[in-house]
């Protein structure tokens, strides 16, 4: 796996690698909805280049957050700038710079998906080729369909070639494949891709874990309207975890101390019936376990072992799975 | 300007391609005129039925009837009394004459008798144009029987002109509630686009929102216009339905009604969050607009206490204002006047609007 240049650029010293690099800056953001704290003192940086992702569950501030960047909300408090310009000062100029996917659009249903690429061609300066545009997102054979008669995944392709159509140097993607068919996700990451090659800057959320190990470079998790770490994915794996994780399901009760105690256990995480045991002597646990599960009679189902994942990374800074 | 014009076109060819718009914009308000004018255009514009009973006899008595049938749009229909007045009891007679017994006589001695009309009070067109017609006719036929040279002749056509039949009335007035409709139906898809985040989407982009309302504003007027040469080709082709006025100040009047009633769906659509809120409300506007803002029948027929109602509504202003123009409708109110309740509503809408209108 090979880290592109941004990334190398991070090891920098800070103040040269703002000015060099770093392309979506967020200093202190609060936003409350009445009582509801979304998003509670968020700082991050993208870097020019860089697929950027932030993950976590629904409701975890992440298009809260994604849409202040956007400049389609005002924060309560807090910086941000954009391709070095204050959004509060400058929204409209760095709104013809990026391009946005939002959540659940609904288009013109009346009218096909070529005249709506066209359409929104018109309010940038400079727009791709619509014909560009459809193989991208590969809508070829819908360009004459009316919206009203886009699947949904069709719909959400068309929503990611809009958020293209101006050709943009940050490209923020807000759950792009949210409820999507495994194809259809296929089409969207190969998309991040072609924006990857073409050195744009990607900014997506995702609830996806693969999602967000496979596309981006560094992720975010946040939960509560807080990030509570950030890195690449494979660093957030190792430096949460020496240790690989065994999952199974729980029929019966047991107390979370006999499974501590197992040989090489190192954390245990129970949720809702499902159990995960992390431990650096695999081998060892997994005998202790059936020893422990044939003395107690109890069943273990869908027993499996894996490498610690993000998910993993997620359950023990959070305590919680991430659920749709 | 690019984005302008491609948003234009963008919902030119979402209305064309949507049928239920088509239907409500167009054939609506075409089929309207088309009923109320195979209602009451047909009786109109043949003839009225006028009864003459004809109680004398004499050559004097004959002689004016004569002079009854020889007006074009009566179609006089001799009988007794009774039989008569129960047609006129029935709606199918205008007015009935009644010359009295002795009349001949009585005229020919140089004194002074008279016939006696009746009418139905409740059929306008009786009042407006049949006995005016009738008094006309009596007192020329009585010059002729006094040997008065007729010095001074009437126009028949001023008499034409000044009176209104039923379907001139309705258009001028069809045609205003089209307009408001037009208008304040703007809220629909304003809501809508609200409610499915397109004009969120579009808040993404660097498009100006005064380009959105400008393209939407443009739009409704192209359809007004069109949709009122529409109207008033029909109404002149198939109903012989006038235009008196001046076609400048028709365009003016019909582009500012329906920007009134524009500003008027852009404050609604400040208000409702759904489709489903938005419609209930647009109906609540509409109808007792329609109904009672005199565009289909004379606000004199409306008792005296929903007189405030009336006077209020923009509605009864733009028909009025059309009414005059178009048909040469003795006016409710003076010109000025309506021009100034319509600019009021708009500018007080639009103010609204800007005020309570959410992008989100």
């Amino acid at each position: 796996m090979t880290f592109r240049q941004p990334i190398a650029l991070a090891h920098l010293d800070g103040t040269q690698r703002r000015s060099m690099s770093t392309i979506v800056e967020v200093h202190g953001l609060c936003k409350s909805y009445g009582d509801v704290k979304a998003v509670s003192n968020i700082s991050f940086g993208v870097m020019k280049g860089e697929v950027f992702g932030m993950l976590g569950p629904n409701g975890a501030g992440k298009t809260t957050t994604m849409e202040i960047v956007e400049g389609l909300r005002i924060a309560d408090s807090g910086n941000v700038r954009v391709l070095g310009l204050d959004i509060k000062r400058n929204s409209r100029q760095i709104k013809g710079r990026i391009g946005v996917q939002l959540q659940t659009t609904a288009l013109y249903p009346y009218l096909t998906v070529s005249e709506v690429l066209d359409l929104f061609g018109s309010f940038f300066p400079k727009a791709l080729a619509v014909d560009q545009l459809l193989g991208l997102v590969k809508l070829e054979d819908s360009r004459r369909k009316l919206c009203l008669h886009l699947s949904g995944g069709q719909q959400q392709r068309l929503s990611v070639a809009l958020a293209l159509v101006n050709d943009p140097e940050i490209l923020f993607l807000d759950e792009p494949t949210a409820g999507l068919d495994p194809q259809a996700r296929h089409s969207i990451w190969e998309v991040v891709e072609f924006a990857r090659q073409r050195d744009k800057t990607v900014f997506l959320t995702t609830h996806y874990m693969e999602e967000a190990e496979r596309l981006c470079d560094r992720v975010a998790i946040i939960d509560y309207g807080q990030i509570i770490a950030t890195d690449r994915p494979q660093e957030l794996v190792t430096q949460n975890f020496r240790e690989e994780a065994i999952e199974f399901d729980l029929a019966h009760r047991i107390e979370k101390e006999e499974l501590t105690g197992l040989t090489g256990a190192t954390n245990v995480v129970m949720e809702n019936g499902k159990v995960t045991v992390y431990s650096t002597l695999v081998p060892a646990t997994i005998s202790a376990l059936l020893e422990l599960a044939k003395k107690r009679d109890i069943q273990l189902t869908d027993l499996r072992v894996h490498r610690a994942t993000l998910e993993d990374v997620f359950l023990k800074l959070t305590g919680r799975r991430i659920r749709d | 300007m690019k984005s302008l014009l491609k948003l234009l076109v963008a919902h030119i060819k979402q209305f064309s391609r949507q049928r239920a718009a088509l239907f409500w914009t167009i054939a609506f308000p075409i089929f309207f005129i088309l009923l109320f004018g195979a209602v009451f255009g047909r009786i109109d514009t043949a003839s009225f039925n006028v009864g003459v009973v004809d109680q004398d006899g004499s050559p004097v008595a004959a002689g004016m009837v004569a002079a009854l049938e020889s007006v074009e749009a009566f179609k006089v229909k001799i009988g007794d009394s009774g039989g008569e007045l129960d047609a006129l009891n029935k709606g199918d007679r205008s007015a009935v004459v009644v010359i009295p017994p002795g009349f001949g006589q009585t005229i020919s001695q140089g004194s002074r008798d008279n016939v006696t009309v009746y009418y139905d009070v409740t059929q306008s067109t009786s009042q407006q144009v049949v006995l005016p017609i009738i008094l006309q006719v009596v007192d020329g036929f009585d010059r002729a029987m006094a040997g008065a040279p007729t010095l001074i002749g009437v126009d028949a056509q001023s008499i034409q002109a000044r009176h209104l039949r039923a379907i001139d009335y309705l258009v001028p007035g069809i045609l205003a509630m089209a307009l408001m409709q037009l208008g304040i139906f703007a809220a629909a898809p304003l809501v809508v686009d609200r409610q499915n985040r397109v004009l969120k989407r579009l808040g993404a982009t660097p498009l100006r929102r005064s380009a959105l309302v400008i393209s939407t504003v443009i739009f409704r007027l192209l359809i007004a216009v069109g949709q009122a040469a529409l109207i008033i080709a029909i109404a002149r082709l198939v109903f012989h339905v006038p235009m008196l006025g001046n076609w400048f100040s028709l365009v003016g009047v019909i582009l500012l009604g329906t920007l009134t009633f524009l500003a008027l769906g852009f404050l609604m659509s400040a208000f409702a969050k759904t489709e489903e809120t938005v419609m209930p409300m647009l109906m609540v506007v509409q109808f007792p607009m329609m109904f009672l803002s005199g565009i289909f029948f004379p606000v004199d027929m409306m008792p005296d206490f929903m007189r405030p109602i009336l006077n209020a509504m923009p509605l009864t202003y733009l028909g009025d204002s059309l009414r005059q123009i178009m048909v040469g409708a003795s006016a409710l109110h003076p010109h000025y006047v309506n021009l100034a309740v319509l600019g009021g509503w708009f500018l007080a809408c639009l103010l609204g609007a800007v005020r309570f209108f959410r992008w989100e």
